[in-house]
């Protein structure tokens, strides 16, 4: 538990650092946004949420003029975050990208229902958050025809497929496919997690 | 080919959610249909994103001592991450909501997802022309789903305000051409036009005033105007 906060410090630090130059660190947001979704990982959940959180805030603000609204809005989106996490593709853009969708969507809700009254939700309708599902499950389709494993692998980002074919094809460890890459561990591990997940869901969806 | 597209300014709106719900919808359903304009509203998106959580950008106010302006306080934003992490519930990973069609004289069309929780009023018909309200609510900008039966047209008009016209399917002329599904044809008050189809078509309208009627005895038609409006 140490070792994890005194890494958090570390983490938030490195972020902060950055903003000196003005700069996002896209790769630490990601590797939280990763372990929010594999591992529910609550310290990296408090540090992308110590991140985004005083901005989305000015920017609700800003469009909303109150205090409690751009709060609520904070409360929104960092909940979507949390709970879609799972469903963020880092080969599909950046993190700051799909918060923004979701902050954006969030906020244009809240705007409906103060100036038209209405709470039909319509923002989700309207910018679609990117979902790798559905995309890949139609690209997916059409490996039916070829039912092996490479044909469903060549669905997996490629950043997924590196690790995946580094490692069960070319027999690596994850330490090799580390320094061969040039990656974190901890990244190398989070992928192949990932795309196992899919390749399972995917080779069961095969034999149905 | 579709030769008619929103313009910057309206598609960085789009991206900052900046738009009444009919136009950005508008803009949403033309980027079904139009590859090169998606293609720029993901850079724009992209772009907006990266500047909007640059820090120093948004966090001068903050800066100076983050726990204590960054508003709420620190203890309620801790709150705030224990409630939020306390469910371990996950959103569903697909949108499974069906497609809403809807049927103009006898022809069943397809809805863009766009539209698909909007409440749509029912059908009313002069002549040729069939009106559904899309019901947003937004004042005076009324937004419909305006189908023109086989060699049908509208008599050459004018308007106060804008008028987006968005070709869903079939196809329609005027003076200043031919236009397919997923052109976007914003007017204001300079235009005259008088649209008028072969085949037939439904077109998604977004406007902000009565039309008004420009020819002789057209002028007798205004109350097709507030019609179409």
């Amino acid at each position: 538990m140490l070792a994890m906060d005194s890494r958090l410090l570390s983490r938030q630090s490195a972020v902060r650092s950055s903003s000196m130059t003005n700069e996002i660190n896209h790769s630490q947001l990601c590797q939280w946004l990763n372990a929010i979704a594999l591992d529910r990982d609550k310290a990296a959940f408090t540090a992308l949420f110590r991140f985004f959180a005083p901005k989305i805030h000015a920017i609700a603000y800003g469009k909303l003029n109150s205090e409690a609204l751009a709060s609520e809005v904070v409360q929104d989106t960092m909940s979507k975050v949390w709970r879609k996490a799972h469903l963020f593709d880092d080969s599909k853009g950046a993190v700051t990208t799909w918060v923004y969708t979701i902050m954006r969507n969030v906020t244009f809700d809240f705007l409906r229902k103060m100036k038209a009254n209405k709470e039909d939700n319509l923002s989700d309708d309207i910018w679609p958050l990117a979902e790798p599902l559905s995309s890949e499950e139609e690209s997916f389709k059409d490996h039916l025809q070829n039912r092996n494993l490479q044909g469903v692998l060549a669905t997996l980002p490629e950043s997924q497929q590196q690790v995946v074919k580094g490692f069960y094809f070319l027999e690596m460890s994850q330490e090799q496919l580390a320094t061969h890459l040039n990656l974190p561990l901890g990244t190398i591990k989070s992928r192949l997690r990932l795309a196992l997940g899919k390749l399972k869901t995917k080779l069961g969806e095969n034999n149905d | 080919m579709i030769k008619h597209h929103p313009k910057f300014e309206l598609l960085k709106s789009f991206v900052e959610g900046d738009l009444p719900a009919s136009l950005a919808a508008g803009v949403a359903i033309h980027a079904d249909f139009c590859s090169i304009c998606q293609q720029h509203i993901d850079l724009l998106t992209e772009q907006v994103a990266e500047m909007s959580f640059e820090q120093q950008a948004t966090d001068k106010l903050f800066i100076d001592d983050q726990r204590q302006s960054y508003p709420p306080a620190s203890a309620h934003l801790d709150d705030m991450i224990a409630q939020i992490t306390a469910s371990d519930a996950l959103a569903s990973t697909q949108r499974t909501a069906a497609p809403v069609t809807m049927s103009f004289k006898g022809t069943q069309y397809q809805l863009p997802n766009a539209l698909r929780n909007m409440s749509l009023g029912k059908i009313a018909q002069i002549g040729k022309l069939s009106r559904a309200r899309v019901q947003l609510d937004e004042g005076k900008i009324h937004t419909s789903l305006l189908h023109i039966a086989a060699g049908g047209s509208i008599p050459e008009h004018t308007h106060k305000g804008f008028e987006l016209t968005l070709l869903l399917a079939g196809s329609f002329a005027d003076a200043a051409g031919e236009y397919v599904p997923g052109d976007f044809i914003m007017l204001d008050q300079r235009h005259q036009h008088q649209p008028a189809t072969e085949a037939g078509c439904l077109c998604y309208t977004v406007v902000n005033d009565a039309l008004h009627f420009t020819q002789g005895i057209n002028k007798m038609l205004n109350p097709i105007g507030s019609f179409i409006y």
